[in-house]
């Protein structure tokens, strides 16, 4: 009895231990959840008195033109970055899982993007997209491709997709090292069993390797989904929303309603709405599809 | 994997694909690179200043004189240094209570960590904003310093508890019968023997805090205190007409993230595999 009492004692240690992780997960997700939700039903400047206004910032988004148009992007993004990306990044650790001269240097520079800030990328981009006188437009001028002489992100309606491949160029090379780590943990006799069939590289692809790396699959769309909800520091240094507000994402939506524009409790309701979203959809592919945060495992 | 005799063309047209797509893969950092070194004569040069016909040091002695990138540099370690090293410990410490201890709420204090997870982070830029302000961290790095240990907590558990359930319990068993603690045992047996995965939360929040932009724009408002993700936004008005200097600035806040990068390849590889989430 006093060997369990104590034993019981030592786990309980295990609450110390959790301490300053909890504490910090309390301050600094837990309370700003419950303040938003809050706020959510106030109109708020920031400064002066919030005034109690109940449902009206969650009917308000509805019909806001620059609301629906960041949803539409969001949409947009999900799904012009998840699959690319995962097509190419696949493509790219399949071949670069075979035996072939400078490997790791192709690796290196497809994965680089990944570790430059997406400030710097926003700007040189910029200079890429420009009309006058960037690179894509010069390349077209001298090479007679005039379809490359175009207002990449300077046309509301063609913007967004340029911005999107940017992303897709930045995150590429890491859907990539996902797979090649999943790729490399296939058993090698596997290969060398069905080469003995003579299979071609198409089969080994279609009938081995795709199947074998789903966790891979559903991990990449996990994080693409919350990636796309999240996303910030790119678009903000590339169009920063712009032109009249065609790149808007929830996200930096809801830095301008708040932080430009003053508006923290309608902020506040698109915050809740964003949050809703992401929790409901990986909710759902970890519930229902199984995906899962870290590949392996 | 190999490939077999007889698929010698597709091996080619493999090598061929990836020689392609990796040099376009580097364009825009040549881009950033050469437009750097761009003479100030050079107005509007071909190519968005891809390839140059002169090429000159102007650009870096104009920002090393303009711009206090030493300051930027400082200012950037001294956030990341402090919330790799909370991170690490705080997370190591949950991560072992979580696999090796039982205790009250056990399961749903981890289901509320792994939340975090889900949460994207300018959803939460207005409370985070006002805590600053209340606990006067608004303009201090501590005010960027504690969000950063937040957050990055909830991923570095995941990994490390993944690898401390799958330790074997022998050595600690071992330590238990000679009377060791559960500090004990965390502190000389389980710390010391997780190295590699240490080493993959250390490089991951490393980039998360280094590149970390949308919490320091609102949390920093002077310029002195900035960290390296705001600078080109301050000389963005100044450089307007100069996008040499401009793209000095860029080169030499990336210059030493690839060169570390190029160094410790391998360790920031298998890092940010295991680290399977992105920002």
């Amino acid at each position: 009895m006093n060997r369990l009492k104590t034993s019981r004692n030592t786990q309980q240690i295990g609450l110390v231990f959790i301490a300053p992780a909890m504490i910090l997960f309390f301050a600094y997700v837990l309370y700003p959840i419950g303040y938003i939700i809050v706020n959510s039903f106030f109109e708020w400047d920031g400064v002066n008195e919030r005034i109690f206004i109940g449902a009206k910032n969650y009917i308000r988004m509805f019909k806001d033109e620059v609301f629906l148009l960041s949803l539409r992007n969001v949409t947009y993004w999900i799904f012009l970055t998840i699959f690319p990306q995962m097509l190419l990044g696949f493509l790219f650790a399949f071949i670069l899982n075979h035996r072939i001269f400078g490997k790791t240097l192709y690796r290196a520079i497809i994965y680089m993007p990944a570790i430059i800030s997406p400030v710097v990328i926003g700007i040189v981009w910029q200079r890429i997209y420009n009309p006058f006188g960037g690179l894509l437009a010069d390349v077209g001028l001298k090479s007679g491709l005039l379809f490359l002489v175009k207002p990449y992100i300077s046309d509301p309606k063609i913007a967004i997709f340029f911005v999107i491949l940017v992303n897709v160029w930045q995150w590429t090379g890491w859907s990539m090292l996902l797979y090649l780590a999943a790729m490399q943990s296939i058993n090698e006799e596997i290969f060398e069993s069905i080469r003995l069939e003579g299979t071609s590289k198409w089969q080994e692809i279609r009938y081995i390797v795709w199947p074998m790396v789903k966790s891979t699959h559903l991990t990449l769309i996990l994080l693409g989904v919350i990636g796309a909800l999240q996303t910030f520091d790119l678009v903000y240094s590339l169009t920063n929303g712009g032109p009249n507000n065609s790149t808007q994402m929830l996200s930096t939506y809801i830095f301008l309603r708040s932080f430009r524009l003053q508006g923290m409790g309608y902020g506040s309701a698109i915050s809740v709405f964003t949050l809703a979203l992401a929790l409901v959809l990986s909710l759902f592919q970890i519930k229902v599809l199984g995906a899962k945060f870290q590949v392996g495992d | 994997m190999d490939f077999d005799k007889n698929q010698q063309v597709t091996k080619i047209l493999y090598i061929g694909l990836i020689i392609v797509c990796s040099l376009v893969w580097l364009v825009p950092i040549l881009m950033m690179l050469s437009v750097s070194f761009m003479p100030p004569e050079i107005r509007s040069p071909n190519f968005g200043g891809l390839f140059l016909p002169r090429y000159s040091f102007y650009n870096f002695a104009l920002i090393f004189s303009e711009v206090p990138m030493l300051r930027y540099f400082y200012n950037s370690i001294s956030v990341t240094i402090p919330s790799v090293l909370m991170v690490t410990f705080f997370s190591s410490l949950a991560a072992y209570a979580f696999s090796r201890l039982r205790f009250f709420g056990q399961d749903l204090w981890f289901t509320l960590l792994l939340l975090t997870l889900m949460l994207p982070i300018p959803t939460l830029v207005i409370p985070l904003f006002q805590i600053s302000k209340n606990l006067h961290l608004y303009n201090t790095h501590w005010g960027l310093i504690l969000p950063y240990t937040a957050l990055g907590i909830p991923f570095a558990v995941i990994i490390l508890r993944s690898y401390f359930v799958s330790f074997p319990r022998d050595l600690e068993n071992a330590a238990k019968i000679d009377g060791c603690n559960p500090w004990t045992i965390y502190w000389r047996i389980m710390l010391p023997l997780s190295g590699p995965s240490i080493s993959v939360v250390i490089i991951w929040q490393s980039m998360k805090s280094w590149n970390e932009f949308l919490l320091a724009l609102i949390t920093i408002d002077k310029n002195s205190l900035k960290t390296l993700p705001l600078v080109p936004l301050i000389y963005s008005g100044q450089y307007m007409s100069r996008p040499g200097a401009m793209f000095a600035v860029l080169t030499v806040m990336t210059l030493p993230i690839i060169a570390i990068y190029i160094f410790m390849q391998r360790f920031f590889m298998s890092g940010m595999t295991s680290g399977a989430l992105k920002g």
